[in-house]
Parts: C-alpha cells; sequence; structure tokens
C-alpha cells in the first residue's frame, strides 16, 4: 500500500505550542497562544524574509531536569538566532518582539515571578546578540495570544477581552 | 506489577509522535491542516471506557502485533468525525468510497505505525504487524473483547490524541488501546519512580471521589442540580496541558497545594456557568453585569470549599497532610492561566498526572472544570509508600 507522508505541512498557518518553535522564509503567518507566564519571542529579518517564534516557558535550563532546549529563553533565543541563521538570516539585520511574561497568580512561594524572569532574561539576552527589541507588550496580569504576519511583518496580539493591538 | 514514569513518558513520546505523523499525513491527503493538540494516556477502567466509548459509533483499525510486541492494538475514531475526513478525502482526490474508506485503514496504519517503529527502536527488536483490519461498532464494542476484560480486572492504558484542523471544524481524537500485559511489561522499568499499577487506579477511584464531594458542594450552596460527568487521571506532556484547556475564557480559581504530594488545583467555569452558579448563592434575585466583584467573591468561596472536598480523601488514603493556599481568581483565556502552573511544576518535570473532572451544572446548562496537577515524583512516593492491598 502507498504511504502518504511527507514532512511538508500546507502553507497559511502555523500554530506554535508550549516549548515549540517555528522558522518561516515565506509568508505563513506564525500564530501561538496561551501567553500566560510564559514568553512569545519574534524574530525578524525583513532583509531576507526569515521569521521566527518561539514559545518558551521557563528562564533557565539550569536544575531543570528536562533539558527541551526551545523549553527555556536562556536555551530557546540561541536556538531560535541559529536556525534563523540556517535559513539564510542575517543576525544584523533580526528585529526582536517580545509578548507575554505576565503574571496571572500571586503564588505564595518567594521570590520573582516566573514571568518577570522570564522578560529579564529575554531582554539581556537579545541585547548580548546586539538584536534591538521594537516591540514589546510584556507583565500585566492577563494572558496573550499572537498572531505575526511575515508579508506585513506586523504582530497582533489578543486578549480575552477581544481587545487587539499590533506591533 | 509496577510502572516507571519515565518509561511512560517514553511511550507517551512515541504515541505523540505517530499522531504527528497522522496529521501530517491527513494534512498531505486532504490539503487541511491538522495539528496535534495534546496526546495522554491513562490507565482506564471499565466505567471509564464505558464513559469514553458508550452511546458513540466508531470505526476502528485493527492490528496484530508479533516479534518484540505481541497482541491486538487497536485503533479507533468517532465514525461521524471519519465520515468527514472521508468526504474531505474524496474532495481532495475525486477518488471513489472505496479508497476514502481504505485511507481511513491507512491512517490508522501510519499511526500505529509510528508508534510501533518508535517501539521497536526502543527495544531493539523488531515488530511485525499483521495487515491492518477495518471495523466498525458502536459504543465499546469497538475494542477487542480483551481489552474490555482486561478493564474489568485491572484496567488498560488508553492512549488519546487531539487532533484540531486549523480552518474547519474537524476535532477528533484518535484513541490508541496496546494490549495491556505485555504493554505493563515494558513499562515496568527497574530504577526510578515506579508506581504499582493498582495504586494507581485506586488513585484515581480516590480522584473520582473527590470531584463527587465537589460537585456535592456546588449542589448545596447554589441548589442547582450537580454530577460528575467524567473523571479521568490522565498522563500528559505537561506542555499539553494548556491546549487540552483551550482559548476560551473562563472564570476560576487556582490553587496551590502543600504537603505530600504537593501540586496545583485549578477550578474552571465558563462565563455563563459562573454567573449562573454566583447568582444561585446569592439571596434573593442579585446578579451583575458581565464578571464583577460579587461573581469574583462567589467563586472564590464555592472554589475554596469545593477544592477541600476535592482533596479531602487524599490525606486520609495517602496517610499524608495537605493544605491549600487561599484562591487565586483567574479571569482569562484558560490556556494562560495554566500556563504559570505548568511553569511552575515544569522545573521538576516534564510530564503531569493530571485528574481531570468535569461536573455538570444544572442538566447540562453548566459546567466546571476540575484540574489537578499533584507533582509527579511527590505522588509516585505517596503512591508506593501505601500499604499493599488486595
Amino acid at each position: 500500500m502507498k504511504r502518504f507522508e511527507t514532512d511538508a505541512q500546507p502553507a497559511g498557518r502555523r500554530k506554535i505550542g508550549i516549548a515549540e518553535y517555528a522558522v518561516v522564509t515565506d509568508e505563513t503567518l506564525l500564530v501561538t497562544s496561551g501567553l500566560g507566564s510564559c514568553l512569545g519571542i519574534i524574530l525578524y529579518d525583513p532583509r531576507n524574509t526569515v521569521s521566527g517564534l518561539i514559545h518558551v516557558m521557563l528562564p533557565t535550563v539550569d536544575q531543570a531536569r528536562d533539558s527541551t532546549p526551545a523549553k527555556f529563553v536562556d536555551t530557546g533565543i540561541p536556538l531560535l538566532v541559529d536556525e534563523m541563521e540556517a535559513a539564510g538570516a542575517d543576525r544584523s539585520a533580526m528585529e526582536a518582539r517580545i509578548v507575554g511574561g505576565s503574571e496571572m497568580i500571586q503564588f505564595s512561594s518567594n521570590g520573582d515571578s516566573i514571568g518577570s524572569r522570564n522578560i529579564a532574561l529575554a531582554e539581556q539576552l537579545l541585547e548580548e546578540y546586539g538584536i534591538p527589541i521594537v516591540g514589546s507588550d510584556v507583565g500585566g496580569g492577563h494572558g496573550r495570544s499572537i498572531q505575526f504576519d511575515p508579508a506585513a511583518g506586523e504582530l497582533s496580539i489578543r486578549t480575552a477581552d477581544e481587545e487587539t493591538r499590533t506591533l | 506489577m509496577k510502572v516507571d514514569i519515565r518509561e511512560l513518558g517514553q511511550f507517551n513520546h512515541l504515541a505523540s509522535q505517530g499522531a504527528e505523523r497522522a496529521a501530517r499525513s491527513l494534512s498531505q491527503l486532504t490539503g487541511v491542516q491538522m495539528d496535534v493538540e495534546v496526546t495522554d494516556v491513562s490507565l482506564v477502567t471499565e466505567n471509564v471506557l464505558a464513559e469514553t466509548f458508550t452511546g458513540k459509533s466508531f470505526v476502528g483499525v485493527e492490528l496484530g502485533l508479533e516479534g518484540g510486541l505481541e497482541g491486538e492494538t487497536v485503533l479507533a475514531f468517532e465514525r461521524e468525525r471519519a465520515l468527514m475526513l472521508q468526504d474531505l478525502l474524496l474532495e481532495a482526490t475525486g477518488s471513489s468510497d472505496e479508497l476514502a474508506q481504505s485511507s481511513v485503514t491507512e491512517l490508522g496504519n501510519i499511526m500505529i505505525g509510528g508508534f510501533i517503529d518508535g517501539w521497536a527502536n526502543h527495544l531493539g527488536e523488531a515488530i511485525n504487524m499483521t495487515p491492518p483490519k477495518y471495523t466498525e461498532a458502536v459504543g465499546p464494542r469497538i475494542l477487542p473483547d480483551q481489552a474490555i476484560e482486561a478493564a474489568k480486572t485491572h484496567g488498560v492504558f488508553l492512549f488519546e490524541s487531539k487532533l484540531e484542523a486549523m480552518d474547519v471544524d474537524l476535532d477528533f481524537s484518535i484513541y490508541m488501546l496496546p494490549e495491556y500485559r505485555q504493554f505493563v511489561e515494558l513499562l515496568s522499568g527497574n530504577e526510578g519512580n515506579q508506581i504499582p499499577v493498582n495504586r494507581l487506579s485506586a488513585f484515581e477511584d480516590l480522584a473520582k471521589e473527590g470531584a463527587g464531594n465537589a460537585a456535592g458542594q456546588i449542589g448545596m450552596m447554589t441548589g442547582l442540580d450537580t454530577d460528575v460527568d467524567v473523571s479521568r487521571l490522565r498522563f500528559v506532556p505537561l506542555k499539553g496541558v494548556p491546549r487540552q484547556v483551550g482559548d476560551e475564557r473562563f472564570v476560576g480559581v487556582v490553587f496551590e497545594l502543600k504537603g505530600l504530594p504537593s501540586g496545583y488545583l485549578v477550578v474552571l467555569f465558563d462565563e455563563e456557568s459562573a454567573q449562573t452558579v454566583a447568582s444561585s448563592m446569592m439571596p434573593g434575585d442579585s446578579s451583575e453585569e458581565g464578571i464583577g466583584t460579587m461573581t469574583e467573591g462567589a467563586i472564590k468561596e464555592l472554589g475554596n470549599i469545593m477544592t477541600s472536598g476535592f482533596i479531602d480523601g487524599w490525606a486520609n488514603v495517602l496517610g499524608t497532610s495537605i493544605e491549600h493556599t487561599p484562591p487565586n481568581f483567574v479571569h482569562d483565556m484558560g490556556s494562560s492561566i495554566m500556563s504559570p502552573v505548568v511553569g511552575k511544576l515544569g522545573k521538576q518535570q516534564e510530564y503531569a498526572f493530571v485528574i481531570d473532572s468535569t461536573i455538570e451544572i444544572d442538566g447540562r446548562q453548566g459546567r466546571c472544570d476540575i484540574y489537578a496537577l499533584p507533582n509527579e515524583r511527590e505522588l509516585a512516593r505517596a503512591l508506593s509508600a501505601l500499604p499493599a492491598q488486595g
């Protein structure tokens, strides 16, 4: 019997889950939802039309038992930059947008919230890479869903109130 | 028989890969983009099988396995959904009914094949499949007799992959049941965190009781009829939990559990149910526009009582003490509510045991979902420490 198998997905829209990422070189919309304390990081090289989105969950891989790179800010950003470059992007042409990192729930355990640590580390790493953050919608106490449109170079952010803003 | 949590994670991963392959093939065949939302595995009893399968028509693909793993493995999906798939296939290929049907069989083949290939690699032994057999039946009869027998005596492992289509309304589940005895043998690693299989089902019963208590408490506080619709103990990749809850807007409360096991408990109502419940708790005809302070107060109070009722039995049975924090009120997208919860657990674990109970309120008018996510290792420790039982 013939096997219908391929790695290709029809173009259009790509949904990215937690601890997942995608890099595209066409006009495929990149979407991810349910950003609470998690952070959505979008890298975009308009010159070479390469776009990437990663949905990270925690700041650092240190002390974690699971080392999926796309799960953490400190391993996720290098991964995304590498994959973007492999797809033809130029680091010096990349721009970043970050969304999420909210503090939805006050946990009793002390220390900064996951959200604020995610934001701080992402900002620091992107600066180290020399990638400017051209838009950010972070913090607060609400969730966000995002969609990046490579054709327009635009990121739209939706909250539960159906409010939409564009970065 | 004992189950090694790491092995269970490994098999969940293999099943997810099989589902991803099936989804990719489907996208290819139909031109409609399909994604796997989540793959979970649970040890289910006869009752849960009945809840899951009764009253629905299924089509299935049965395969015999030989070699490194033997026995019947079955894959099933709802007939109505399968027909929609067939229509899409017909549209896409312009082919005959017969070919569409064989495509569904082929899909089952790919999905199970993905699982079996991974399995064989994992075992380092070849596993051969007999040709797939297409079946149709109503209710649990879609499952092989031995699976139903096994569910009666010790439970069976049920894998469920939820697939969703990007632009059409075609969400469906693929169920897969490997033959029980051999599967349990595979799961029994010899290191790491092991849980005796029978304790796992004992804990599931406990969770069900807890859901019953919580439903009872909603009933008492509101005067509305309540009933536990389903309650399952699922083993899920943590990152799949927010997707499982979905992007709909919910009103609810999040609690942190402290003790053995520690963890999190989340009670969620859809907005309408939250308002119904809140106004039923108020004297007279009080109600408010939207979700305001009145609803917040009511949901917090109710959540507090439900949570106590839900975990009440745990400490007794486990012989430990478990406390919960005051309620954190949330009103947001379900997936983003779960995001900090999986974030907190995610430092320690990749998979989670999720107790997922749905309570029906006032007939089918309203519903409430309870998700309990105990710390995996602590739960394993507490369950393993239980004295042996018959």
